[in-house]
């Protein structure tokens, strides 16, 4: 078991950190640039320190403010994997594999780094220097030199951050397999949330130096309860609604406003972040999901879908892996499609289409007080 | 100003490139003809090889050479450290220290000397508790040596310094991520990947203690066999014999440029600018 919590002030820049993690768990900070998440791997390290805080890896206390317990970063046992892989330029392959592994016998290093080279399928590469690999191969020989002394704890920050779109979901998976196959816990850090959703066991985000939410991934970035986080995961819509009436029986209520009228369910919000409101007359803001919307050329009538929204296409606009379409519901409403539903339904701007989605695609979140409104 | 010129270059490159092209020539004939006419005419004489194996062109040779040497290794031994405490640390005591550093560099060796006689000589500063222990510095071959790392160790250092600050902190970061002590990963990343830098800064200092001169003979004097090295041989036999000046000056600038090309080749590391 691994964890601990850190305040560090760095410049005027002040981090409150704290992050648990089960053997052989991925946890992902997730945050904006900025928000901590590197420093906070830093700390963990030991290459950055702490003014308060108490770190544990793998059971063992490595730092304690109130105790004065220090180790130094060699003595941690965390493997790092950085945003730029810093393989060393003066070595090859074998050599940055193997490099912390000096204190091993020599016949045992060389077991370990070929057991590695095999693994991450690294043969017939053994003697090439760092600039001789693309950068997929520079990351698994990272990722091989970090795993190469047993770590306790494996820290990486933004590991796919230097490959190219193509290669981040090959990679991805790749890495995936070989994690689960090390059994090292790990704290993943990352700022876009298809590597968070792909990675994380638990996720905890992060902004301005803070933690915001934490729990599981779909939860998280699926339906997140407070405004800021659902900014920062990027939920494609959210509208400010009134609450016009509601169905205790259903478990649903419709909310109107700005020309929309829509059926959200009563009791939302993850883990009862949310108080259902009482009142009828209250405002409140409802989250939808650009993928979680169904576009068709007719209304679809007599289906389960609570929602069936007529409207007007007034934007197309790439959004890998698909389409975004803006719809003129009254309300602007951004809807995630593939490229060959763009193509079959031959969708442009002025086409009248329908959007559905239902009631429980729409989740209530909770609006920014001034109390955590950013400064 | 500055920027309107360039301006106008840009808008005509053929008349910069012509421009440029005139003033590279000049220049090259300009470094390149002494040195060509030294060659000629040394290899024109007669006695070259009579003149080379004198008894004074070998003497001031051995002391060149050895004297330099001892420089080389005092001036790695201490220059290293503390270009990478220049390099690494933020204090602003060090950032003064460092602008001391390039002082050698704007004085001249001249007033080096007499400066360094001010400091060691017999009614120097420190002259008085030298001479407690015994110790005469001016006019011996330990002056030679202290005058050239004087004037030599800043190219060294400067050099280091800059071939540290490249080192990139996250590669000795993730050293110490992989249980390598932060003594140790001095050795096993920083120093190799500061490599060319402090072969480049060696072999300029070395050829800057080699040519010393200025400081040399105000403070070490002019004595055959002890203090008087290459240059001060050459200006010695000027006197006498041009020739022996002509073929002690080729030595000296085979001498210099061997130490630039071999400490050159080993300094370009095919992962410069592969990186």
């Amino acid at each position: 078991m691994s964890h601990g919590w850190v305040q560090c002030r760095i410049g005027s820049f002040d981090l409150e950190a704290n992050w648990s993690i089960e053997p052989g768990e991925v946890l992902v900070l997730f945050g904006p640039s900025g928000s901590g998440k590197t420093s906070t791997l830093r700390a963990i390290a030991g290459l950055l320190r702490p003014q308060r805080g108490h770190i544990e890896i793998g059971g063992r206390v490595v730092y304690d403010s109130d105790s004065g317990v220090s180790q130094p970063t060699h003595r941690r046992r965390v493997g790092y994997l950085t945003q730029r892989y810093n393989l060393f330029p003066h070595l090859n392959v074998v050599r940055n594999i193997g490099y912390g592994l000096r204190d091993w016998t020599s016949t045992v290093a060389d077991e370990r780094v070929r057991e590695l080279i095999e693994v991450l399928r690294l043969d017939g590469l053994e003697q090439r220097r760092p600039w001789e690999l693309s950068g997929g191969q520079q990351q698994r020989v990272a990722l091989g030199r970090a795993l190469a002394p047993n770590p306790e704890l494996l820290l990486l920050d933004e590991p796919f951050a230097s490959l190219d779109m193509e290669l981040r979901r090959i990679f991805r998976r790749e890495l995936r397999s070989t994690l689960a196959e090390s059994k090292v816990p790990v704290l993943l850090v990352t700022h876009e949330r298809e590597e968070a959703l792909a990675f994380a066991d638990s996720i905890q985000v992060i902004d301005q130096g803070k933690p915001l939410a934490q729990g599981n991934p779909l939860d998280v970035l699926g339906q997140p309860g407070q405004e800021r986080v659902a900014n920062l995961v990027g939920v494609e819509n959210m509208f400010q609604l009134t609450i016009e009436s509601r169905n205790h029986h259903d478990g649903t209520m419709v909310c109107v406003g700005g020309g929309l009228r829509i059926e959200v369910p009563l009791d939302t919000g993850p883990a009862g972040v949310i108080e259902p409101p009482t009142g009828n007359d209250e405002s409140v803001t409802v989250g939808i999901r650009a993928s979680d919307i169904i576009l068709s050329h007719q209304d679809i009538r007599g289906s389960t879908a609570r929602n069936r929204l007529p409207g007007v296409v007034t934007d197309v606009e790439l959004m890998p892996p698909g389409y975004q379409v803006k719809l003129d519901c009254g309300q602007s409403l951004r809807c995630q499609i593939t490229g060959a539903a763009l193509d079959e339904m031959n969708i442009r701007p002025g086409m009248e289409l329908w959007a559905v989605f239902k009631a429980s695609s729409c989740f209530l979140v909770e609006a920014l007080t001034q109390t955590d409104a950013p400064t | 100003m500055a920027l309107s010129m360039r301006r106008r270059f840009f808008a005509q490159p053929s008349a910069a490139v012509g421009v440029g092209a005139g003033a590279t020539l000049l220049y090259v004939a300009f470094i390149g003809l002494p040195v060509v006419a030294l060659l000629i005419k040394a290899a024109q004489q007669e006695s070259f090889f009579s003149s080379l194996t004198s008894g004074t062109a070998l003497t001031a040779m051995r002391l060149s050479l050895i004297s330099s040497a001892i420089s080389m290794v005092v001036i790695v031994l201490v220059g290293t450290p503390f270009a990478y405490l220049l390099a690494r640390s933020r204090s602003p005591w060090l950032r003064l220290v460092d602008a001391l550093v390039e002082l050698p560099l704007v004085m001249p060796p001249v007033v080096a000397g007499v400066a360094m006689l001010m400091a060691f000589g017999r009614r120097g500063v420190l002259g008085p508790p030298l001479e407690d222990l015994g110790i005469t510095l001016p006019f011996t071959t330990a002056a030679v040596i202290l005058a050239q790392i004087f004037v030599a160790s800043p190219f060294y250092v400067r050099s280091a310094k800059l071939g540290f600050q490249s080192v990139a902190t996250d590669h000795e970061d993730i050293s110490r991520t992989l249980g390598v002590s932060p003594w140790w990963t001095f050795w096993r990343v920083t120093i190799p990947l500061a490599a060319p830098s402090l072969l480049t800064g060696l072999a300029l200092s070395w050829a800057r203690a080699i040519s010393e001169f200025g400081a040399t003979i105000m403070f070490a004097g002019n004595l055959m066999g002890k203090t008087q090295t290459m240059p001060l041989a050459i200006m010695s036999a000027m006197e006498t014999s041009l020739d022996t000046a002509m073929v002690l000056s080729v030595l000296l600038i085979l001498g210099s440029l061997t130490i630039l090309v071999t400490l050159g080749i080993f300094a370009r590391r095919q992962w410069q600018g592969a990186a």
